[in-house]
C-alpha cells in the first residue's frame, strides 16, 4: 500500500471523469431513469379499450353499458357496427375487446332464459388478455347480480375482500421504485467502471501501469475509488426520490438501506471491473456490459416477474444475478421493515459479501502487469 | 459510387467478423438470450403459496379451496389462527393467506352476502393483482351457476395464452434494438476517437455515402441475426405464430434497424470519447426498451409518457410486430408504422449528415 501514489491516481481519475462531463452523467442516467419508469410501468391493466355492440337497446343493456363506462379498468365506447368491422378494429389494435350484447338480452333475463354475450378479446398480449378476461366477466356478473331481486334470479353472492399487506393502496409506485433503485445501481456504476481499464489498454496509456511501481491492489482501489464516491451520492438521490416524489412509504432501517446499497454498488463495480480486465476492446466490454447488467437486472428484479414463480432455467439465471438479492432487501426497507430480524435478509447479506469478494478476488487475477503474449 | 458504398460496407462486415468476441455476443444475445427468455420468463403466478384459517368447519370453504390447484398455486396449507398466517405471510412463506370466518357459510347459506377476507403480499404486486382475479373468478363460477348467463369469451390470435412465444417476441425485439443503436454508435465513434474519422472525410467522397455504408453494413448484422432467431428460435422453439406476412415483417425490421441506426449516429456525433458514447446510449436505451409498450401498453401509461412515445420508433416496431405475428393485419394497415419508422429515421439522419458529415 502506498498511500501517496493511490492518492495522486485518484486524483487523476476524479479529474479525468470531470473534465470529460462523465459526472453529469453518473447522476443524470439514474434520475431519469427512476422518474420516468416510475411513472411509465404500470402492473394493473387499466384504461383497456372495450367497444360495446348493444343489439338490444334496452334498460338493463343500456345500464350494463354504464357500469363499463364508469369502470376505471375500461375505456367504453358503443358504437352500432357489424361484429366483423369490430373485429377489425381489434385486428388494427385499435380496440382491445369487443363485447357484443344479443338482441333479446332484457327480455330472455327477466324470462330466466339463457342468455349469450359474445366477448372478443385480443390475446397477442397473453397476460393482460387473462386480465382483462377476469375484468369483464367480473362486471357482467357484479351488474347481473343487483338484478337478481327483480328479476327472481337467486343467486348466493360470495364478496372477496382483498386486504393487501405493506402496500394497503396497491399502489403501483410501492411495487416498482424500489425495484427500479435495484436495477439503475446494477447497470449504471457497471457501465462506467466497464471502460475505465480497456480504454487505458486501448489507447497504450495502461504502460504507464506497467512501468510504475503501483502494485495491483493500489491500481484497483484507485481506479475505483472515483467511481464508488460519486455513485454512493446516487444511494441518497434515489431515496430521495421514492419517498419524496413517489411517496413509497420507508419502514425499515435507513442504515441496512445504506448498507446494503454500497455493497451493492461495490458488486457492480467489480462486474464493470471484470469485464474491464478481460476484454481487450472498448467495443465489446460496453455491449458485454450492457447484456449481463440491463436485461437481466430488469427480469429478474422481481418487479415484473416473480422470481418464485420463474421455471428452470430462468429460476437458475435469477440467482446467478446479485440483484435478486438485494431487491429483497430493498423491498423489506421500504415496504415491510423486519431488517436484520429476518434470518433470509442476514443470508443474503451474506451471499452479497461472498459476491462481491469473489468478483474482486477474480479481477485481481485476470489484471495483467506486464505485455501479454 | 456503388462502387464505393459497396467496399465500405464489405471492410465494415470484415471488421465486425475479425473480432471474435463481438461475434459471439451478437450471437449470444440473438439466439441463447431470447431461448432462454422466453422459455423461461412467465408473467402469470405459479407455485403462489397459499395459506388459509378456516372457522367455519369445512363445506364451502374446501370446495372454493379445492379450485386453488397445480401448476398456478400449491397446495393449501392450514393455519389454526389468523395471527399465524400473517406471521407466515411475514415472513414470506405464504403469499396469500384466505379467511373464512365463522359467519361466513351461515351467511352463504342463508343467501345473505358472505365475505372472504383475503390477505395478499403486496410487494410481489403483479402476483397479487393475478392472483386477486383468479380468486374472484373461482368465486364468480360459484355463484354464477344461478344466473342464467353464459359469456362466450373467444381469444384472438393466441387462444391458448402461450406466454412463450410472446416473451421470446419481446425479448428479441429489445436485443434488436440494444445492439443496432450499439453498434452503430460505436462504429462511428471509434473512428473519431482514433483520428480515422477526419481522414474519411477528407476523402474524395460524399460523406453521406460514407455515413449511410457504416450504418448499412450494421443494419445487415442486425437482420441477419433477426433471420437466425426467427428462423431457430421463435419458429422452431416457441412455435410463434405468423398471421401476417413475413416480408412485411423483414421490411419493417430492415427499416426499423436503420432508424436505430440514425440513434447510433446522433449518439455518435454528439459524444467525444466511447466513454461518453456509453453513458449516453445507455441514457437513451432503457427509456427506449422499457417504455414503447412491450411491458405496459402505452395508452396506460401517464399522459405525458404518452406523448414522448410517439418519439420512440420502438414502440411503432414492437406494435407493428405485434400485429404481424399475431393479429395478422393486412399490409396496408401497417402504412402508419412505417411511416413513424421512416420519419423519425429520417430526422436522425438529417441531424447526423449535418453534425459529422463535414469536416469543419
Amino acid at each position: 500500500m502506498n498511500i501517496g501514489v493511490i492518492k495522486a491516481y485518484i486524483l487523476k481519475e476524479f479529474k479525468e471523469l470531470i473534465r470529460t462531463r462523465m459526472i453529469f452523467i453518473v447522476y443524470a442516467i439514474p434520475i431519469i431513469v427512476i422518474v420516468l419508469f416510475g411513472y411509465g410501468i404500470k402492473l394493473d391493466v387499466t384504461h383497456s379499450r372495450v367497444l360495446i355492440i348493444d343489439n338490444d337497446q334496452s334498460k338493463l343493456s343500456r345500464e350494463l353499458i354504464e357500469k363499463f363506462k364508469h369502470s376505471k379498468y375500461f375505456n367504453a365506447t358503443e358504437l352500432n357496427i357489424s361484429e366483423s368491422k369490430a373485429l377489425k378494429l381489434i385486428k388494427q389494435a385499435k380496440k382491445d375487446a369487443v363485447i357484443i350484447i344479443p338482441n333479446s338480452f332484457e327480455k330472455r333475463l327477466i324470462k330466466n332464459q339463457k342468455v349469450n354475450i359474445g366477448v372478443f378479446i385480443d390475446g397477442s398480449f397473453p397476460n393482460r388478455a387473462r386480465t382483462i378476461e377476469n375484468y369483464i366477466e367480473g362486471v357482467i356478473i357484479d351488474d347481473l347480480q343487483s338484478y337478481a331481486p327483480k328479476t327472481s334470479i337467486s343467486t348466493n353472492v360470495i364478496n372477496i375482500n382483498p386486504r393487501s399487506l405493506f402496500n394497503q393502496a396497491m399502489r403501483d409506485e410501492d411495487a416498482i421504485v424500489p425495484g427500479l433503485i435495484g436495477f439503475v445501481l446494477l447497470v449504471a456504476p457497471a457501465v462506467l467502471s466497464a471502460l475505465l481499464i480497456v480504454k487505458e489498454k486501448e489507447e497504450g496509456t495502461i504502460f504507464n501501469f506497467y512501468a510504475s511501481p503501483i502494485s495491483k491492489e493500489d491500481f484497483l482501489i484507485a481506479k475505483l475509488t472515483p467511481p464508488f464516491i460519486l455513485h454512493s451520492l446516487n444511494i441518497f438521490i434515489l431515496f430521495l426520490i421514492a419517498v419524496y416524489l413517489f411517496n413509497v412509504p420507508f419502514r425499515g432501517s435507513f442504515t441496512l438501506y445504506w448498507f446494503s446499497s454500497e455493497l451493492y454498488i461495490l458488486i457492480s463495480l467489480a462486474i464493470g471491473l471484470l469485464v474491464s480486465v478481460v476484454t481487450r476492446s472498448q467495443i465489446v466490454a460496453l455491449v458485454l456490459t450492457v447484456v449481463i447488467t440491463v436485461l437481466p437486472g430488469f427480469l429478474y428484479s422481481g418487479m415484473i416477474m416473480p422470481i418464485s414463480s420463474m421455471s428452470q432455467e430462468s429460476y437458475i439465471e435469477a440467482h446467478m444475478f446479485p440483484v435478486m438479492y438485494y431487491n429483497h432487501i430493498i423491498y423489506d426497507t421500504f415496504l415491510i421493515g423486519e431488517g436484520l430480524n429476518s434470518r433470509k435478509i442476514i443470508l443474503y447479506l451474506i451471499i452479497l459479501t461472498i459476491y462481491a469478494s469473489v468478483l474482486f478476488i477474480l479481477g485481481r487475477l485476470f489484471l495483467k502487469k506486464e505485455l501479454k503474449k | 459510387m456503388i462502387k464505393v458504398f459497396l467496399s465500405i460496407v464489405t471492410k465494415e462486415l470484415l471488421d465486425f467478423l475479425r473480432s471474435w468476441g463481438l461475434v459471439v455476443l451478437v450471437l449470444y444475445s440473438f439466439t441463447l438470450d431470447v431461448y432462454i427468455a422466453g422459455g423461461g420468463m412467465q408473467i402469470e403466478p405459479r407455485n403462489v403459496s397459499v395459506g388459509y384459517v378456516d372457522y367455519t368447519g369445512g363445506g364451502i370453504s374446501q370446495k372454493i379451496l379445492s379450485h386453488l390447484h397445480e401448476p398456478e398455486f400449491l397446495t393449501p396449507k392450514m393455519f389454526l389462527s389468523q395471527r399465524e398466517l400473517s406471521k407466515a405471510i411475514f415472513n414470506k412463506e405464504i403469499m396469500v393467506g384466505i379467511i373464512f370466518d365463522q359467519e361466513f357459510e351461515k351467511n352463504y347459506r342463508n343467501k345473505k352476502e358472505a365475505t372472504i377476507d383475503v390477505l395478499l403480499d403486496a410487494t410481489a404486486a403483479s402476483q397479487s393483482f393475478t392472483t386477486l382475479s383468479y380468486l374472484q373468478n373461482i368465486v364468480l363460477n360459484f355463484s354464477k351457476l344461478n344466473i342464467p348467463i353464459d359469456i362466450d369469451i373467444h381469444k384472438l390470435f393466441n387462444p391458448n395464452s402461450d406466454e412463450h412465444s410472446f416473451m421470446a417476441l419481446s425479448e428479441l425485439l429489445s436485443v434488436i434494438t440494444m445492439l443496432s443503436i450499439l453498434l452503430p454508435a460505436i462504429v462511428f465513434v471509434r473512428e473519431k476517437e482514433e483520428g480515422t474519422w477526419d481522414i474519411m472525410l477528407l476523402m474524395p467522397i460524399n460523406p453521406k455515402i460514407t455515413i449511410l455504408a457504416k450504418s448499412f453494413s450494421q443494419v445487415i448484422i442486425i437482420v441477419a441475426g433477426v433471420m437466425i432467431t426467427v428462423g431457430l428460435v421463435l419458429f422452431n422453439g416457441f412455435n410463434l405464430p405468423m398471421n401476417g406476412s413475413f416480408l412485411a415483417f423483414l421490411l419493417l425490421t430492415f427499416f426499423y434497424a436503420f432508424t436505430s441506426a440514425g440513434i447510433g449516429l446522433f449518439i455518435a456525433s454528439v459524444s467525444k470519447s466511447m466513454m461518453q458514447t456509453a453513458q449516453l446510449s445507455m441514457l437513451i436505451m432503457m427509456p427506449l426498451i422499457f417504455l414503447s409498450g412491450a411491458w405496459t401498453p402505452v395508452y396506460a401509461m401517464h399522459p405525458i409518457l404518452e406523448k414522448l412515445s410517439l418519439l420512440s420508433p420502438l414502440r411503432y416496431y414492437i406494435e407493428g410486430c405485434e400485429s404481424i405475428f399475431f393479429r395478422g393485419t393486412d399490409f396496408v394497415d401497417l402504412w402508419h408504422y412505417f411511416a413513424g419508422v421512416l420519419i423519425l429515421g429520417s430526422i436522425l439522419y438529417w441531424y447526423g449528415f449535418r453534425k459529422i458529415g463535414k469536416l469543419f
